[in-house]
């Protein structure tokens, strides 16, 4: 029997339309992959397995610990329950605890003052006309970029108080020799020094964006109105520095609770736990003592503190827009 | 376009302006540069009163009995190896994953974004006794992979490059699609390539957090084998406060901070284009 040619390509365009419809309704491995959502699962799933296992857990597992007695030899399913015993001790019991908190709290609470003060004149010094800008901005940003371990280190020889450049030079000057981190009141504001020393730059990088920011127009304008500089100041630059401002208070902050490396080479928290920190506490609390459960309520309690100054900025930056 | 006006008061005003930055200036290299001096120094030099200033004689042999006491070339290498991987392993991971939250669209994307940024809120001293515990259970305490692994993604470098991925434009992609690139490709042939600056900030942070980093190697190291730098430097200030080994620690912290001068005073716009870009989110 011979097909004619119209019937031929019907047929044709049938087997076409049923392959296409098979292939409608069992995908191949390669159309299912082009799936966009299924793309973007791949992308982003590697790095959220590993925050998982890295970050969130460890989170949870951190609360489950401070609520129990632990060595970290003991099995984990056998960990004793004290419920909220170990913070009960931290708050009421522990006087050390209460001692490096406020440590921790004196620390921050001068780094941030004098390093955002500090940061925040030689930004403004930088940003006005000044030659060599390049340079001076290189040499106030470089001891940020070094180790806390290498300039800690330094700094221990410059501060003692035997051989150290510090009581050199203050002889020099016909001065009385101190005894900088070997004396109990002296070594929290020469621990304080090194941290401002260390991290002035970095604010000073970050207010001199925030200055550039601020369109040069404004000042233009202002200065035809008459206004002279400390008003072109106190009416321009400062309620548009306001975020960059928060933004430096508040990390300044959150680094400085977390202060570690400084403390434990220059002092190793002493004399007499005048420069002991939270986070030198919770470390020797858990690694030489090997008491968990009293280190994660320190860290949980010390991450109250962190969360709460973010939420406060997270609210005033809304509040903005 | 003011004209510039030399009277006495702004004189003075220039004056105090370069008087106190110079100032500032001394106070912020006079470590550095006793540093360097010191480590060149006999005892006796560095104890000397009055100061001295200059070593009569260069001892540069400190610098050799450095070597003996502890594993200088190991610790350089240790360090290069772990920064170097940490570093390579956020660039891909945070391009990665910045990638699939900017471009594409898939149930609960935001609220799985919302989750990263959350973890950003978690500090790692938080999580660091479980983190410790895991890397001990996994058998990779005192190893590379323990100094490594922990540290391969963060929640700041996802939500980094997600921002700057987000600029680039959609029809880029979409003609790269009907091209027939594969997805994987797209992002590496033409993601990454757009991505320049973000990348080149996010190392330089990443490589200067890493490079300094000191309390984990601190806990998952325990041979000197596996010391980087800070570590090596830690065991010099174990010997410390007797003179003899002053000018050792000064020795070690110069040879610590002088390969980051040189790299700083190279890419110094990029490390300041880096930080002015974190700091611009707020």
């Amino acid at each position: 029997m011979k097909q004619t040619e119209a019937e031929r390509t019907g047929m044709a365009l049938k087997a076409g339309a049923e392959r296409a419809l098979r292939a409608e309704r069992a995908p191949g491995l390669r159309w299912w992959l082009r799936r966009r959502s299924v793309v973007g699962y791949a992308f982003v799933a590697p790095a959220l397995a590993f925050l998982l296992v890295f970050a969130f857990l460890p989170f949870v597992f951190t609360i489950y610990v401070s609520l129990h007695e632990w060595n970290m030899l003991t099995p984990v399913t056998s960990m004793p329950f004290r419920g909220l015993e170990n913070y009960r001790y931290l708050l009421l019991d522990d006087p050390l605890f209460r001692q490096t908190f406020a440590n921790t709290v004196t620390f921050a609470v001068g780094n941030v003052a004098l390093s955002t003060l500090l940061g925040l004149m030689v930004a403004l010094a930088l940003n006005s006309r000044v030659r060599f800008r390049t340079f001076w901005r290189a040499i106030y940003f470089l001891p940020y970029v070094t180790s806390s371990v290498a300039i800690a280190i330094v700094w221990a020889n410059i501060y003692n108080a035997n051989y150290g450049l510090l009581n050199g030079i203050l002889e020099m000057l016909g001065l009385p020799p101190q005894r900088f981190l070997a004396s109990v009141s002296q070594a929290m504001p020469s621990v304080i020094a090194v941290a401002v020393w260390h991290s002035v730059g970095y604010f000073m990088i970050l207010f001199l964006a925030g200055l550039q920011n601020i369109p040069g127009e404004l000042y233009d304008a202002a200065k035809v109105d008459g206004a002279g500089d400390w008003q072109r100041f106190r009416f321009i630059t400062l309620p548009l520095l306001k975020p960059t401002m928060l933004f430096v208070v508040v990390v300044n902050t959150l680094i400085s609770l977390q202060v570690f490396d400084l403390v434990f080479i220059l002092t190793n928290g002493g004399p007499v736990n005048a420069t002991n920190t939270l986070v030198l506490y919770m470390y020797r609390t858990a690694f030489e003592f090997t008491r968990m459960g009293r280190a994660t309520a320190m860290a949980i309690l010390l991450f109250l503190i962190t969360f709460v100054i973010t939420l406060v900025q997270l609210h005033l930056l809304r509040e903005r827009r | 376009m003011s004209r510039r006006r030399l009277t006495a008061a702004g004189f003075l005003l220039a004056l105090l302006k370069y008087g106190a930055l110079s100032a500032g200036a001394i106070a912020m290299m006079l470590p550095f540069i006793w540093m360097v001096l010191s480590s060149l120094m006999a005892p006796q030099e560095i104890m000397a009163r009055p100061l001295v200033w200059f070593p009569a004689r260069p001892q540069f042999e400190n610098y050799a009995r450095l070597a003996e006491v502890v594993p200088l070339g190991r610790m350089y290498l240790n360090s290069l190896i772990v920064t170097i991987a940490i570093t390579a392993g956020v660039l891909f991971t945070s391009s990665l994953a910045g990638y699939g939250f900017a471009k594409f669209r898939f149930p609960g994307r935001d609220t799985l974004f919302i989750s990263v940024l959350a973890t950003m809120m978690i500090p790692f001293f938080v999580v660091l006794i479980p983190v410790f515990y895991l890397v001990s259970r996994l058998g990779w305490v005192d190893s590379y992979l323990g100094l490594i692994v922990p540290n391969l993604v963060t929640a700041f470098g996802i939500f980094f490059m997600r921002q700057y991925i987000l600029s680039l434009p959609d029809e880029l992609l979409d003609a790269a699609r009907i091209d027939g690139a594969s997805e994987f490709g797209i992002y590496w042939r033409i993601v990454l390539p757009l991505c320049g600056p973000a990348l080149g900030a996010l190392a330089i942070l990443a490589f200067v957090y890493h490079w300094n980093s000191f309390l984990w190697p601190l806990i998952v190291v325990r041979s000197p084998e596996l010391w980087t730098i800070p570590l090596g430097l830690n065991s010099l200030r174990i010997y410390a406060s007797s003179p003899e080994v002053i000018n050792l620690q000064m020795a070690g912290a110069t040879l610590a901070i002088i390969p980051v001068l040189i790299v700083f005073v190279l890419l110094q716009r990029w490390f300041v284009q880096g930080i002015s870009l974190t700091g611009l989110k707020g």
